[in-house]
């Protein structure tokens, strides 16, 4: 799990505000700090920041299926690649 | 059998199909072309003369322009050379990096970490030329240095970084043209016709010369400039070309290709590349053509041809003028 400072998160966010439009709807995206990622709620899918770096290719988005659901949860690492457990409200 | 069928196909390029912004035939594999620029991002050589010329050659440009540029997108290609060149230059303030390899975008990061004068604030993005990530209207300069030629859908790519640009913008690119690496091409055609009695594309379909004005007037660009270079580099032999191209990132990626190569193909190929196309010195050559395009967006403050029928001279009155010297 990768803890993201605060600086990172900043210069993501002045990067988002200026320059990053969701790839597929072209609408505004916006951060969800608490699972560390990029959420375009036009289409309900979220795009994750590696390290950093966001990843806005359409294949590395996920489809969020409730969307209150998984933004209230704490995102990490082990749920990413936990495929099984449907009860996470997500789907790749 | 189908493969043979599909080479004519493939010869064609599609840039010219009518309505290729919204079809669906691809004819690169991307995630495959993704996961080989990962690859190059650990393979890739500081200092790839190739690369880094085809990146110095292209920023050139940027010093003919008067116009600064004070927000720039760089896509995909070779990323680090024109990272590294840009370094150098006042110009642009805000540099925001984008390739569909995180890879080789953290390879940049660290390399722009290691790096003693940053004068520019660089961003750094994972996104796809295809499914451009960028507002529109918000950036003033997009460059992409080699990487452009693997989109199945050029024209598409080209008209969003046309969207993202600001007025008066400038899109910058560079791409492989249809005569790279036409000696691997007869090779490789040479040595499947001998060794399997069929020929299946090895090398990528690439757009031509005079398609590249088109997609540029095409995807909305003014003042469209297009010139080509080649470039020859000679190698020790044809598998050390593969390495090459490996590192580059530049193999084949096409959706349709034969994953089967047969190691008396592959040498076959070597042989038949070296006894045709070797020089005196031993060495192998390949060509690498290069096409450089340039294109603003519109601005009114860009020059125009003037409306039909509103000229106020003659053209008879300028032959009596300067018509006598010149004949």
């Amino acid at each position: 799990m990768v803890k993201v400072s605060k600086e990172v998160m900043q210069k993501a966010a002045t990067l988002l505000s200026d320059f990053l439009v969701c790839p597929l709807s072209k609408q505004p995206l916006r951060v969800c700090e608490e699972s560390n990622s990029l959420i375009s709620d036009a289409i309900a899918v979220s795009f994750p920041i590696k390290n950093g770096i966001p990843c806005l290719v359409p294949r590395d988005g996920k489809i969020l299926e409730e969307e209150d659901e998984d933004a209230s949860k704490p995102d990490n690492d082990a749920n990413l690649y936990a495929g099984n457990e449907d009860d996470k409200g997500r789907s790749s | 059998m189908i493969k043979r069928t599909l080479f004519p196909f493939f010869g064609k390029t599609n840039f010219s199909l009518p309505f290729s912004t919204t079809s669906k035939l691809n004819i690169f594999d991307r995630e495959l072309k993704r996961n080989q620029r990962d690859r190059a991002a650990w393979l890739m050589p500081q200092n790839d003369p190739l690369l880094h010329t085809v990146a110095d050659n292209l920023l050139d440009r940027l010093q003919d322009c008067k116009k600064i540029f004070p927000s720039a997108l760089c896509l995909g290609g070779s990323l680090q050379a024109i990272t590294r060149s840009l370094r150098g230059r006042d110009s642009i303030e805000k540099l925001i990096v984008m390739d569909a390899s995180y890879d080789m975008v953290q390879r940049c990061k660290n390399d722009y970490h290691e790096s003693i004068n940053n004068n520019m604030e660089t961003m750094f993005l994972v996104g796809d030329e295809e499914f451009l990530p960028i507002k529109e209207s918000s950036v003033d300069l997009v460059i992409s240095c080699l990487g452009l030629h693997w989109t199945n859908d050029l024209p598409g790519a080209m008209i969003q970084s046309m969207l993202a640009l600001k007025p008066d913008g400038l899109f910058l690119a560079a791409i492989l043209g249809g005569e790279t690496l036409r000696e691997l091409r007869i090779a490789c055609t040479v040595a499947q016709m001998e060794r399997e009695g069929g020929i299946s594309p090895r090398v990528s379909p690439l757009a031509q010369v005079r398609d590249a004005g088109n997609l540029l007037t095409r995807a909305g660009f003014n003042l469209p400039g297009v010139d080509v270079d080649e470039y020859t580099v000679k190698y020790g032999s044809a598998l050390e070309l593969i390495e090459h191209l490996r590192a580059m990132g530049e193999t084949n990626a096409l959706s349709q290709m034969n994953l089967m190569l047969k190691r008396d193909t592959a040498l076959a190929t070597a042989a038949i590349y070296d006894s045709m196309f070797a020089s005196e010195d031993g060495t192998v050559p390949a060509t690498f053509q290069v096409i450089y395009m340039t294109g603003w967006k519109e601005h009114p403050s860009q020059q125009k041809a003037k409306r039909r029928g509103s000229a106020t001279v003659s053209f008879k009155d300028i032959q009596t003028q300067f018509g006598n010297q010149t004949l």
